[in-house]
């Protein structure tokens, strides 16, 4: 097309967009199509055009003429609806589009799904009303066990079935389940209970979620570098972790994942109890009775897990202070942001 | 527990690291140390013992392990108590099958006192109250080896002392300190006949010392741990004897932690010992006999642990090693009872090798193993999205409430301390109207929020869980635009809420669910919403105004900002905007200096 009208068709494009008013529509619509306008002039010029680039001409010049009248069309209308002297209800008639938004747990849960799905490993799940063989015995806690403690557990009817207490549950039913499987690579969000006085700090519900892996010839090592990268995949790669023994009934070796305090990068202060560290979870080898209960053989088998509380991570990273916000609370989002 | 770094030394002389390293290698090896203070010249740390090392109750324990660690000697007094200036037999009866070992002693021509003040001193660092010399000698021995004891003052306790579970015998039991307790049908205690004078982990009113107390009999005991903790647990009183007895203690340690009590009561209290040795051992501990592979500890960890350090710290320990072929066989010391599997040993020596010791490196390499992930789990997830798409909040609410939906088929839970929450959610509606009203307080309106979650039945005496999806939109008619989007039908409550089983619906084969990073706030008072009214002589862009005073007022206090009216006065000709915007986390005062000011209007 010919420079001068496509420079003509970008210039008024541009001009007509920003039209809000009926009189700066009226004084383009004269500038342009007028008897002494735009339009007029330039048919009028034609005949001082080549004779074999005539014919291109006209044609190009009447597109641009009909886009041009489609845009003052369309922007018409625009000024019209926005000048009405006034709006017949009050139903916001001018706002940013209204945004959704997931909870924030659902949101650092997706995120570690996406991390370990990277490595091959599945999303599990499991019930959340358990028996007590699946929160307990099965995960090397048999009755007696100094690690019971009945006032801990939610009972729906006592002695055999209760809430599940932690997401080793989950990993009990994924072990039994899928014990004829092998290998086995999953991951698991999950709701936990524990049968607390719910107020600012403490809540009968929260979340866990935990990983687990059984192989052939695993080592302490690749837990330790694994669990390492789920950190670093959500407290960043400048996170320190330290990783200590710890005991779980479940795992041996047990260990205890500390992160360096953000706070006072290990000096002591309240928010670390003075301690430097903070726990951030619990971890270990699977204990070879775990496995065999599930019917793996400990002998050839081989296996590891790690978990961490989400709800305090979600706490720190929003700026919320008060775990009830969370479920059923003030947790809210503003309409308009992301 | 606490931990004075001064008595630490009384059975570790060789020890002298600071004690932020202390703080920090204790916490390396398993018990997770808070902090260390300095009060009244002594360093103090803050432990947490975990369940399964009963022994670290004490400073014997935790010495033992330093003493593995650091490699220096563990100190432990020999003591030779003074010969019993009369033969004569304690009359004790052991009818109880909980008791494990007793050993008792009488003492006569004991001086009641206050304590040294060394030893009021250690006990008050311990949140110990002092009571005098006695009690606090067996105090003080507890804290030390771990093992609590008692005083009976022999002129209130003859003509026996029977311990025996108590058979309904006695009702109340009045304790040291005055609290009166129903006892049950096994309630270990210890009586003279007559009276119940103690329990296994609590002293009782009518047989403590007091300050005419002349002659006492001394026990060290252990016990049945389990009988312990339901004891402590049904009469809900937990002591530092309770925490001890109820763990695994070692009856072995005995002997050794009464000749010292003994003879710190000689020292404090000036007595003399004018019985035979009570003694009854009825319950030794099962030690065994572990099949040890010495390469164990490096395969497991990853790294190289040579094996002379495996078979050393196992020495150290106190395990007796003998080869066997490829393997060894290993006797670990009755002080470790949670020592009992090949597991077991792998977890001491990797603990003493030092986890530090296990570098950080490559994680996991991705595998591709069968992908066993429930399809409910894609379903799921694909409807958060969409529902995030279509503009609405996902909450999460309580799965316990308050009201049953249905009576008949509701689970109820049995022992939940929230009283207020004790059935199990049947519906989703009745928690997301809850949610709504709380929104309603918080002055936020217009809202859209939908929760996915488990609903409980019971049916029979089988428990049913199932996935289900609540939505609240709060115009009724979008709600109905938007399920026939969402291509799902469910019957709508209230004419804003509808619930959908999602284990009916079909479910995708997979899905890749988003992850983003959305904001969320806590609300800590109502929205304040304020109109403002802002003229132009030009016309303008509704969300450019929108974005530019919204920039004015800043993320910080603002939650929407939206335009409710636009109006042209024809008269002067020009362009009126009514704003509405809403401010969250702030007072009345400051939203509304704020609001005048980026708005630019007068008060
Ligand atoms: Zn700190």
């Amino acid at each position: 097309m010919d420079q001068k009208l496509e420079q003509i068709l970008n210039q008024y494009q541009e001009k007509i967009a920003q039209i809000v008013t009926d009189k700066d529509l009226e004084t383009t619509r004269i500038e342009l199509f007028g008897r002494n306008g735009l339009f007029n002039d330039l048919f009028t010029k034609m005949k001082d055009i080549e004779p074999q680039d005539r014919r291109s001409y006209g044609q190009n010049l009447n597109v641009i003429k009909n886009e041009l009248e489609r845009l003052m069309a369309l922007q018409s209308q625009k000024v019209e609806k926005t000048v009405k002297t006034k709006v017949e209800n009050q139903e916001n008639i001018k706002a940013l589009p209204k945004i959704g938004h997931l909870h924030p747990v659902t949101q650092t849960e997706r995120q570690l799904n996406a991390l370990f799905k990277k490595l091959g490993f599945s999303v599990y799940n499991s019930p959340e009303i358990v028996t007590d063989e699946f929160n307990f015995e099965r995960l090397n806690v048999p009755k007696n066990h100094p690690a019971r403690d009945m006032q801990d557990s939610i009972y729906i009817k006592e002695p055999e079935y209760l809430l599940r207490t932690q997401t080793s549950t989950i990993e009990s039913y994924l072990l039994k389940a899928k014990s004829g499987d092998l290998p086995i690579r999953a991951a698991f969000p999950g709701s936990v209970y524990r049968n607390e006085k719910v107020n600012r700090s403490n809540h009968f519900v929260f979340h866990q979620y935990q990983a687990v892996v059984v192989d052939k010839g695993l080592t302490m090592k690749d837990l330790i570098s694994t669990m390492d990268l789920m950190f670093k995949t959500l407290y960043g790669p400048e996170v320190v972790v330290r990783y200590r023994a710890k005991y779980y009934p479940e795992v041996e070796p047990g260990v205890g994942p500390d992160m360096q305090c953000f706070n006072c990068h290990g000096k002591g202060c309240p928010i670390c109890k003075y301690a430097g560290w903070i726990e951030m979870g619990g971890s270990g080898m699977i204990h070879p009775k775990v496995l065999k209960s599930a019917g793996i053989d400990p002998n050839i088998w081989s296996g590891f897990a790690f978990g961490m509380g989400l709800d305090r991570w979600t706490m720190a990273q929003k700026n919320i202070k008060d775990i009830r916000t969370l479920m059923g609370g003030n947790l809210a989002y503003k309409p308009n942001e992301l | 527990m606490k931990l004075i770094y001064s008595q630490l030394q009384k059975l570790l002389p060789d020890l002298n690291v600071v004690p932020q390293k202390l703080r920090d290698d204790l916490t390396m090896i398993g018990h997770f140390t808070n902090y260390f203070e300095e009060i009244e010249n002594e360093i103090v740390f803050d432990l947490d013992i975990k369940v399964n090392r009963g022994d670290c109750l004490g400073y014997f324990g935790i010495a033992k392990d330093l003493g593995v660690y650091y490699n220096i000697p563990l100190l432990v007094p020999q003591i030779t108590l003074p010969k019993t200036l009369e033969n004569l037999d304690i009359p004790i009866e052991i009818k109880s099958n909980d008791v494990k070992r007793v050993l008792a002693l009488k003492l006569s021509n004991i001086k009641v006192a206050d304590s040294p003040e060394w030893l009021k001193k250690v006990l008050s660092l311990h949140g110990i109250n002092s009571i005098n010399n006695i009690v606090d000698a067996t105090n003080y021995i507890m804290l030390f080896y771990g093992i609590p004891s008692h005083a009976f003052d022999t002129a209130k306790t003859t003509p026996y002392l029977i311990w025996e579970n108590n058979n309904n015998r006695f009702d109340k039991f009045t304790s040291l300190d005055g609290s009166i307790l129903d006892l049950n049908k096994e309630t270990l205690l210890i009586s003279n006949q007559k009276d119940a004078l103690s329990l296994s982990f609590i002293g009782g009113n009518n047989s403590g010392i007091d300050s005419n107390t002349q002659e006492i009999i001394v026990e060290m005991a252990i016990y049945n741990r389990s009988r312990v903790r339901k004891d402590s647990r049904s009469l809900k009183t937990v002591t530092e004897a309770s925490i001890r007895l109820e763990k695994d203690l070692d009856t072995e340690t005995i002997p050794m932690a009464f000749d010292q009590l003994i003879n710190l009561i000689i020292d404090l209290g000036s007595g003399q010992i004018t019985s035979n040795l009570f003694e009854k051992y009825l319950v030794k501990p099962e030690i065994p006999q572990i099949e040890f592979n010495a390469q164990k500890p490096s395969i497991t960890s990853g790294i190289n642990i040579p094996i002379d350090f495996v078979l050393d710290v196992l020495n150290r320990l106190g395990c007796k090693i003998e080869k066997t072929g490829e393997l060894f066989l290993v006797t670990p010391p009755s002080i470790r009872p949670d020592i009992t599997m090949e597991a077991d040993l792998v977890e001491e020596v990797v603990r003493f090798f030092g986890y530090q010791n296990i570098p950080i490196t490559e994680p996991l390499a991705f595998k591709d193993v069968t992908d066993i992930t429930p399809k409910e789990i894609y379903l799921i997830d694909e409807l958060k999205d969409k529902l995030v798409d279509l503009g609405y909040d996902e909450v999460l609410t309580w799965p316990l409430v308050s009201k049953p939906v249905d009576p008949k088929t509701v689970i109820t839970t049995q022992n939940s301390i929230n009283t207020e929450s004790i059935y199990l959610r049947q519906s989703l509606i009745p928690s997301l109207q809850e949610q709504q009203d709380q929104y309603e307080r918080l002055k936020l309106f217009s809202t859209q929020f939908f929760e996915i979650g488990k609903i409980f039945f019971q049916e029979g005496d089988k428990y049913i869980e199932k996935n289900s999806l609540g939505i609240y939109n709060s115009k009724a008619e979008n709600l109905v635009s938007d399920l026939e989007k969402l291509g799902i039908k469910g019957k709508i409550v209230d004419k804003k809420y509808v619930e959908i089983i999602l284990d009916d619906l079909p479910k995708p084969n997979s899905y890749a669910p988003q992850v983003k990073n959305f904001k969320a706030y806590e609300l800590t008072s109502q929205i304040i919403t304020l109109d403002a009214n802002v003229s132009f002589s030009d016309e303008k862009d509704p969300v450019e105004l929108i974005k530019h005073y919204s920039e004015i007022i800043g993320d910080k206090y603002l939650w929407q900002l939206i335009i409710t009216d636009i109006y042209k006065d024809t008269k002067s000709n020009q362009f009126r905007y009514t704003f509405r915007a809403s401010y969250f986390n702030i007072d009345d005062k400051t939203a509304k200096d704020i609001h005048l000011k980026s708005f630019g209007l007068k008060n």
